[in-house]
């Protein structure tokens, strides 16, 4: 019985699923780089950390929800009807439609969207935490409900068309530090960051692992399980506001739709980054290696000139092989 | 009834790593007659049912039915033998209608595969007017009580071939009369040749309806009496069997102000499940709860530490009302709870040792950051303290044996400092080693001031872990052992309520 412990403490050691994300990493960068050099150039990789920025902001939070063992698969109509929101905010109030009120308003539209922005993120989050709490059905279902919700306000709000920026709110997505490191990528970073403090030192943190292993024996050990996870719900929403700002600061436009990928593809980096569907386990840099996986993913295949379309198919396939082997291997026991 | 025997078992052994669950058990059952089964838990019943029934194969033996020789059987040729069994735990679809649930083994179908319900509802009507059950057969089983419902298993016994029917606890689910229609039937086909093996508790019963009894103690078979000639003394002795040997012994405690310093348990009472129980335990005291699985122990623990509702219960700790409203509240004033299911409500298994250990303490202290080296250092401490056995704290606790895992839930309510710790059954599941080690811990705990409630059905365990010891029966604290009371026999008695009618 002991060997046994012992062995499985070392094979888990050997096969740790961050691991064998780098050397999935890797393997596709090598192929890339063999198919086409340009892959590997300096422009090429910082591009590909701009591209998954937004992902990787959304990701941290669905992350961290997962760990505690519940999903928000609203995610992407969140950053949808923020980014309509937002960008209607700044279109109305900032002077760039017709209709737009008086002049001494127009400064005051950016602060006004970003403040708007957090807030409708905090509600939704807030509303989505509180109906899991209550109904007490699973997550999935009620936040595939509530992302149905959030995608029809988006389309009534926006009526079908397109919020334009016309150049303004340009800084956050588009600019450079030094004019060399993006912006977002900062934020993406930053981020990541702040979830690593969160999970591993943080007693939230804690509280968060402890209740997506084990939700009854968390609330024997004194949890307000119900707080933790609501708290969970809020912080997703309040990155989903993040990640909109940046997204429509980046494209310059908003559509009732333009955020719709990003549940799927978030909660899909999170799992083959090794968090486990049920809860409990999972880091930051398990989120954080899932998102550049399918990020460079995407960037390989196209700068290897296959059909952009082979992306989700090869996504697909790498959730499901990803999942398998963990679970064939026992790290999820 | 007569002589001849429908099932005879010769030398029948099941061995499992650590425990002898049935060593060398004779038995035999005649023709008509309904023979009692009892025994302590762990004696070997289930076990000895299991392989009558076939869903255990024994290591060595020899069954003989109706002439025919098996050295085993398995649960398809035991029930078109005729074995029924009607477990403790409804094995019903909820969903289901009553006629569904009855012959869902075989549903009576049309060409095209489609159920005929109409005839199922006609077979099941006739199986109930036959047994005196008065359950309309078309009703869904989830509108039915648990008395209705225990009363289609046993009809469902009866609507295959029954030769032997074997009934695990059925009264433990049933009201006054339902136990009466069950007697009922059970006299009835005893009377046209069928045989019955009857588990209970309750020892009344078993002068009621039983002929013969079959006492079992430590996976033995001890002695079979003819009911009419014996009594209730002779059996619970038997159980017992001899005195055991004491497991250790408790030192005495002084320097505490006896008066004062108590833990008073006032007026705790739920609805059908703890009736208005009070005492009160002393500090560095260790105070059992002994009684029947399902009296109420567990449930009167789970509401003392606020995680279970309650009707009416006060808890006043040195004189100040400590009532918590729910666990967060509990731990705040210093009551621990080691549940009863240590993976189910005790422990995280997918993480490590560590995180385990320092939960509580976590709650308990408000900061946000947590010190993770000082954690370290502390939660390392704890464990060697109390002897876990792992190759580092950092192991996730789905890899730790069944003792060593009780070990961390302790070192989890000693990191937190709990004055007060509830046991629930502590010892189930756990190495002899790590058993006496858990003892250790508590006498340790108890003269350190703590106050500790032990609830356990292991009843030498309770002799000589406790003080006192409170027996529950129904709900309700129907004694409270002291000093020379303790014994196995008194706890037995007031469990099974001897002496009281039944």
């Amino acid at each position: 019985m002991k060997i046994r412990a012992f062995a499985k403490e070392r094979r888990g050691r050997r096969f740790n699923q961050s691991t064998m994300l780098i050397i999935m990493i890797v393997v596709v960068a090598i192929v890339a780089t063999i198919v086409n050099p340009r892959f590997l150039r300096i422009t090429n990789i910082i591009n590909i950390f701009q591209q998954i920025s937004v992902l990787g902001i959304v990701a941290c939070g669905v992350g961290m929800l997962l760990v505690s063992g519940h999903i928000d698969i609203s995610v992407g109509a969140q950053v949808s009807l923020i980014g309509i929101i937002l960008a209607g905010i700044i279109q109305h109030v900032g002077g760039i439609a017709p209709d737009a009120p008086n002049a001494w308003l127009q400064p005051l539209a950016i602060p006004l969207a970003f403040i708007v922005s957090f807030a409708v993120g905090i509600v939704m989050g807030l509303v989505n935490g509180i109906v899991v709490i209550k109904s007490r059905v699973t997550s999935f279902i009620i936040t595939l409900g509530f992302g149905s919700v959030y995608k029809g306000i988006a389309l009534l709000v926006s009526g079908g068309a397109s919020y334009m920026l016309f150049g303004r709110f340009e800084w956050l997505g588009r600019s450079r530090i030094l004019n060399f490191v993006p912006v977002p990528i900062l934020f993406f970073l930053g981020v990541v960051f702040l979830t690593h403090i969160i999970l591993k030192f943080l007693r939230y943190g804690r509280f968060l692992y402890a209740i997506g292993g084990n939700r009854k024996a968390a609330y024997v050990s004194g949890i307000n399980t119900n707080r933790v996870i609501m708290r969970a719900y809020v912080v997703c929403g309040l990155l989903n506001a993040l990640a909109a700002l940046i997204l429509i600061s980046r494209v310059g436009s908003a559509l009732a739709t333009t955020g719709e990928a990003y549940a799927l593809d978030a909660l899909a980096s999170v799992i083959v980054g090794g968090v486990a569907i049920t809860g409990g386990k999972g880091n930051a840099l398990s989120f954080f290696l899932g998102v550049v996986l399918i990020g460079l993913l995407g960037n390989a295949l196209i700068i290897m000139n296959v059909n952009p379309y082979v992306r989700d198919v090869v996504i697909g396939a790498i959730i499901i092989a990803a999942v398998t082997i963990s679970h064939l291997t026992g790290e999820r026991s | 009834m007569q002589t001849k025997n429908i099932l005879e078992a010769v030398e029948v052994n099941k061995g499992y790593p650590g425990v002898q669950a049935l060593d060398a058990v004779d038995f035999d059952l005649r023709y008509g007659e309904v023979q009692a089964l009892v025994g302590q838990n762990g004696a070997g019943k289930s076990t000895f049912i299991e392989i009558i029934a076939g869903s255990i194969k024994p290591d060595s033996g020899k069954i003989t039915l109706e002439g025919e020789e098996y050295t085993h059987l398995d649960p398809s040729a035991s029930i078109e033998i005729g074995i029924q069994t009607v477990h403790q735990e409804n094995q019903l679809v909820e969903e289901l209608s009553v006629a569904e649930n009855i012959y869902l083994y075989n549903l009576p179908k049309t060409r095209f595969g489609f159920v005929k319900l109409a005839t199922c509802i006609e077979a099941a009507e006739a199986l109930f007017e036959e047994l005196g059950i008065d359950i309309p057969a078309g009703t869904k089983l989830n509108e039915l009580t648990p008395v209705q419902k225990k009363l289609i298993s046993i009809a469902k016994a009866f609507s295959r071939k029954a030769r032997i029917l074997i009934l695990d606890e059925p009264t433990a689910a049933l009201d006054t009369k339902g136990k009466d229609t069950l007697f009922e039937i059970v006299r009835r086909y005893t009377q046209k040749g069928l045989s019955v093996i009857y588990i209970s508790h309750h020892l009344g019963e078993i002068f009621e309806i039983c002929d013969r009894v079959t006492i079992f103690k430590d996976g033995r078979r001890i002695n079979t009496h003819t009911v009419k000639e014996t009594d209730m003394n002779t059996i619970v002795q038997e159980m017992i069997g001899k005195s055991t040997t004491s497991l250790m012994t408790r030192s005495s405690v002084e320097g505490l102000d006896l008066v004062t310093d108590t833990l008073e348990i006032q007026d705790y009472h739920r609805e059908g499940l703890v009736e208005h129980v009070s005492f009160s335990v002393r500090k560095g005291e260790i105070f059992g709860i002994g009684g029947l699985v399902g009296a109420g122990r567990t449930e009167l623990a789970r509401m003392i530490f606020g995680l279970d509702e309650k009707d009416s219960g006060t808890l006043v700790y040195c004189g100040t009302d400590v009532t918590p409203t729910d666990p967060n509240d509990a731990i705040g004033k210093g009551i621990g709870l080691l549940t009863e299911d240590r993976k189910d409500n005790g422990l995280v298994i997918i993480r490590p040792i560590f995180e385990n250990v320092s939960l509580v303490r976590f709650t308990k202290n408000r900061g946000a950051f947590m010190n993770l080296s000082r954690e370290r250092v502390e939660t390392e401490n704890i464990s060697k303290q109390l002897n876990v056995i792992t190759p580092s704290i950092s192991q996730l606790v789905v890899n730790l044996s069944g003792g060593n895992q009780q070990k961390v839930v302790l070192a989890k309510w000693l990191y937190a400092e709990a004055e007060i710790l509830i046991f629930d059954e502590p010892t189930v599941g756990i190495d002899v080693g790590s058993k006496s080690e858990i003892y250790e811990l508590m006498d340790n705990l108890a003269r350190r001031g703590k106050i500790i409630l032990m609830i356990s059905s292991d009843n030498p365990e309770l002799i000589s872990v406790c003080d006192r010891v409170g027996v529950m029966r129904f709900g309700r604290l129907v004694a409270i052992l002291d000093g020379k009371e303790i014994k196995e026999e008194n706890i037995l008695k007031y469990s099974m309520g001897v002496g009281e009618k039944d």
